[in-house]
């Protein structure tokens, strides 16, 4: 078995699991408008870490979710041979250094905790954190580690923000996911981690199930979603076939819902031609907005609060159907039992990814 | 057993097959490096003049294994070939250019911005060949044949019947490119630490 | 050849970083947004947009007629002929 668990989210909406939780009950979101933000100073509404400022952000944000981690697990196996830690990052610390965007931070956190090995790197665009967490339950299952730690790790910058802006697909309002009126995605920052092991040992609290799912590519455009949601189809049947589960066992669905048109409209499409569309269904981006290499990690940390704590998160943002094919999009918080749950996720470069969490 | 039975070196001013020079930088045409290469193949692919290097260099070196190897595409099915692969500097390069176009340039170009991240070379790949396949993009400190020994025993352990592993380090100093086909095989080069790292050596000179 | 043909290839060489081509490789009547053709898409028709206001102060706001105006070099130059003479 391979468990997941000793989840930690940095974000604007605090700085541990519990304080992300809480506002997340209270359905408050992280997105507010940064005056002068954008490329021709336009006000942007972006989901920014107050205090988080100046050089080596990234690097920073990184340390602080690691000692976090720390604090939840037996801190011996960080110093173990048999652990590595994956840094799931699109941008990494570009704004530290734009020719080596990952190292700097990758020696000092080995320096720092007295890791065993240099933590190793993926960098998948927007479905970074999910493939990442299925690396790590893979290596798992293969022997090859006893421990992973998985962190997902995207900071804001000027960057990235010009670059969506360019692609005229930044929302002016705060992203409002599979809504009618939806204009496109919020960014965020953030940084969110959690142990995948084969250890039950290793957790201070009682860990999850991870069942490690499968990539598939669109092969279909390097920068818009295809419009049958093929990947996605293929990602969520090997992943559901491979671990033996029914759709129908599904009781939650984690989508990836940015707030693009096309996005949103692809994963409606793929959920329906595999008969999930009354599945209980959220996206998370309406808390957070988008945090590239950080979304899958969070997200996933979410879904683990969520069935820790029996509650259905409601969709921020969503309020009237936006897409051709319907979806069971939850309205408002509800308490339910939640046994097992589906992470999705798709991105640049035709990516798509997915996972499920059972609770044990 | 596993074997390599394919591979490719793209240098500075050589590009190499299965250890074989099949072409040479002309170092008094206009066209760039990469461009030449096209042109010689023959492509007809209009995509790749829109590529940045990165996703040139993919595309290039893997119809160059496919030429060698042309029986690749329809020995698996659309999804059984896995494409893993890593560099050092990410999409510096590219990087270096979208942040030119906004500091320098008058405003955010949307052509390039799409192309700083390292994994679009594998949608590029993906999209050329049609394959719906895993893909995994790593940022490692230099080339480790480990990284793709053990992530292949996890791909190939599930769906994936084939690997396509590449090392592609394009920068304004330098091009070290290699791609390798991973498949199962009765006998050739086994896919091992040792072999990794002397195909991935090819057409290096050794003055340096 | 026709300076204004000749002048939007180099523009569209320069617009959308398309420093591997030459004016000679873009014929008048190519279809820029064929896979046959240039093989541009979406996010170049945004660099394309850019490039009417940039070089030839023409704004394009209607899609439809960007549709149109974008299929070749030659209804390019027609579409800039014809807002200009407007």
């Amino acid at each position: 078995m391979i468990y997941i668990g000793a989840e930690v989210i940095v974000s604007p909406l605090g700085d541990n699991a519990e304080d992300n939780w809480q506002a997340l009950v209270e359905n408050r979101s992280g997105i507010a408008l940064v005056p002068s933000a954008g490329f021709n100073q336009e006000d942007i509404h972006l989901a920014k870490i107050a205090g988080l400022n100046g050089p080596l952000r990234f690097q920073q944000l990184v340390i602080k979710v690691l000692s976090a981690l720390e604090a939840r697990i037996d801190a011996s196996i960080l110093t173990s041979d048999r652990t590595i830690v994956l840094i799931s990052s699109t941008k990494g610390a570009l704004d530290d250094n734009l020719h080596d965007q990952f190292s700097e931070t990758c020696i000092a956190v080995m320096q720092q905790f007295g890791l065993a090995h240099l933590p190793m790197v993926i960098s998948n665009a927007c479905i970074s954190g999910v493939l990442t967490l299925n690396v790590a339950g893979k290596m798992i299952e293969a022997d090859q580690y006893e421990h992973v730690i998985v962190i997902g790790c995207d900071v804001a910058s000027d960057f990235v923000l010009y670059g969506f802006q360019s692609l005229f697909a930044v929302s002016d309002k705060p992203c409002a996911p599979f809504d009618a009126a939806r204009k496109g995605i919020t960014l965020g920052e953030g940084c969110g981690a959690a142990l995948v092991s084969a250890a039950k040992s290793a957790f201070k609290n009682a860990p999850l199930q991870l069942l490690t799912g499968t990539s598939a590519n669109d092969a279909n455009h390097i920068s818009g979603p295809s419009r049958t949601g093929e990947g996605l189809v293929r990602s969520i049947l090997k992943t559901l076939r491979y671990n033996d589960v029914l759709g129908d066992e599904i009781d939650f669905i984690s989508a990836h819902g940015t707030g693009t048109i096309f996005n949103d409209e692809m994963e409606s499409i793929a959920f329906s031609s595999l008969n999930l569309s009354h599945i209980p269904l959220n996206s998370l981006k309406g808390y957070y907005g988008h945090t590239l290499g950080a979304a899958g990690v969070i997200e996933t940390a979410v879904c683990m609060q969520m069935m820790r704590n029996s509650m259905l998160i409601k969709s921020a943002g969503y309020r009237d159907a936006g897409t051709s094919q319907p979806l069971n999009i939850i309205l408002e918080n509800e308490p339910k039992k939640l046994r097992t749950i589906l992470k999705t996720a798709s991105g640049f470069g035709g990516g798509n990814a997915s996972l499920m969490i059972r609770d044990l | 057993m596993k074997m390599i039975t394919a591979y490719c070196n793209l240098r500075a001013d050589e590009c190499l097959v299965n250890g074989e020079v099949v072409a040479r930088r002309d170092a008094g045409s206009e066209d760039s490096w990469f461009k030449q290469i096209y042109r010689q193949l023959d492509l007809g692919y209009p995509k790749f003049y829109k590529m940045d290097v990165l996703s040139q260099a993919g595309y290039l070196a893997m119809e160059l294994i496919k030429k060698a190897n042309p029986d690749i595409t329809a020995a698996y099915a659309d999804d059984e070939i896995a494409l893993v692969f890593a560099n050092a500097s990410s999409s510096a390069e590219t990087d270096r250019r979208f942040m030119q176009s906004y500091e320098t340039g008058g405003s955010p170009s949307p052509s390039l911005f799409v192309y700083t991240l390292p994994n679009i070379v594998l949608g590029e790949i993906a999209i050329a060949n049609k394959w719906y396949g895993e893909n995994m993009f790593a940022v490692l400190p230099k080339f480790a044949p480990g990284f793709y020994l053990n992530y292949s025993e996890i791909l190939l352990a599930s769906d994936s019947c084939a690997l396509l592993g590449g090392w592609l380090e394009v920068t304004a100093g330098s091009t070290d490119v290699f791609l390798f086909m991973v498949e199962e095989r009765e006998n050739g080069t086994e896919f091992n630490n040792g072999n990794l790292l002397h195909l991935s050596q090819t057409g290096l000179v050794a003055a340096y | 050849m026709d300076s204004l043909k000749e002048d939007l290839k180099k523009q569209i060489i320069e617009q959308l970083n398309l420093e591997d081509l030459t004016v000679a490789d873009i014929a008048d009547d190519a279809l820029l947004f064929n896979d046959q053709g240039l093989g541009l898409d979406s996010i170049d028709a945004l660099e394309l947009i850019v490039l009417l206001e940039k070089y030839h102060g023409i704004q394009l706001t209607n899609p439809e007629e960007g549709k149109e105006a974008f299929k070749s070099i030659d209804t390019m130059a027609a579409y800039i002929n014809k807002r200009k003479a407007a």
